[in-house]
């Protein structure tokens, strides 16, 4: 599901936008330069569950595939 | 004020190791008296310890009776088990009472949960969870319709998530936040608890692969349960590898930088 790590990651605003991102459990979470940048509705349309942002931190939603999409994005970092 | 507030943690202190180590559920701990004698302070000051251990659920009065160690708390355990198989799991009987089981249109909170949009149908059963014969918790339940057709066709199931395996469903992973409230005048009656006690209020979302299959809300008696829950270091951030010139720019073991505020959920 590769298409999906790019989708994810360009919903999060790119790579430029990216400070960094962890897998938690359930969720992705990422510290981003520019909040304004990300495209719920795209995260949403990508499999999301839900997205929460608290300043610069989103948290997306994705269930226990989280690690593996984690580690497709990171591949395209 | 300062000596006497550390003269009633040092009774506190006494009491709470004596309720550990050595006295049984049930046990009466030693009399007014015995313990003002034994640290020299007045009836108020050991009245305070006491006090201090009954809000802590450590201790319970009973009228007229005395003081004894309360039944030690039940581990709340953040997994994806049901309420029934939970309890079995600790050698207690699960039972419940329906007090509602019945097809509504989702609310804007439910349908966001499910996802699902506002005004779609979902099952809403509304339960009083006991162990043993002893109310625990009051949950309420929600499942999308269009997932489980006919769910209350032979009466509300016994298990949602046996009810949902059966079809096909099997509940894999899940998120609940946790929140502590007072209980309102119907909880706390049902219950068996008294307006303005504390309940810890579990919202999950269940999901079986990539479909949200149960919503639910509990409650349950904060002088039962604690809440337990398992940690592990975070996993490594990962950062982006290249700066726009394609040179690395920290590689993949860079740390979580040292200036970064993670805000927590």
């Amino acid at each position: 599901m590769t298409d999906q790590a790019a989708t994810i990651l360009a919903a999060l605003g790119g790579v430029a936008n990216i400070i960094d991102i962890e897998p938690c459990t359930t969720r992705l979470r990422s510290e981003v330069r520019d909040a304004t940048l990300v495209d719920v509705a795209a995260l949403r349309a990508a499999g999301a569950h839900g997205v929460m942002i608290a300043g610069r931190v989103v948290q997306v939603v994705m269930g226990p595939s989280v690690d593996t999409l984690a580690s497709e994005i990171d591949d395209l970092m | 004020m300062r000596h006497s507030e550390l003269k009633y943690v040092r009774v506190r202190d006494y009491l709470r190791s004596l309720v550990t180590h050595e006295l049984a559920v049930g046990e009466a701990i030693p009399s007014e008296r015995l313990l003002c004698e034994r640290f020299g302070v007045s009836r108020m000051t050991v009245r305070q310890a006491v006090d201090a251990l009954v809000v802590e659920g450590l201790l319970q009065r009973e009228q007229g009776r005395g003081t004894f160690v309360a039944p030690a708390k039940m581990d709340l355990e953040v997994r994806l088990a049901s309420f029934g198989e939970d309890m079995r799991r600790r050698g207690m009987e699960p039972s419940s009472t329906v007090l509602a089981a019945e097809e509504v249109a989702a609310t804007p909170d439910i349908a966001d949960a499910l996802d699902l949009l506002p005004g779609e149908q979902v099952f809403y059963l509304h339960r009083v969870r006991f162990a043993d014969g002893e109310p625990i918790a009051i949950e309420q339940s929600w499942l999308p319709s269009r997932l489980t057709p006919g769910l209350f066709d032979d009466g509300p199931p016994a298990s949602v998530y046996g009810e949902l395996r059966r079809r096909g469903l099997e509940p894999e992973w899940g998120e609940d936040t946790v929140a502590a409230t007072e209980v309102d005048a119907r909880d706390g009656e049902l219950l068996g608890l008294r307006v303005g006690k504390a309940v810890l209020r579990l919202s999950r979302r269940t999901f079986a692969g990539q479909v949200a299959c149960v919503y639910s809300r509990s409650s349950y008696r904060a002088d039962r349960y604690v809440l337990w829950v398992p940690l592990r270091a975070p996993k490594r951030a990962l950062t982006p590898h290249a700066t726009g010139d394609g040179q690395p720019a920290g590689g993949e073991q860079t740390d979580i930088g040292p200036s970064t505020t993670r805000a927590e959920q």
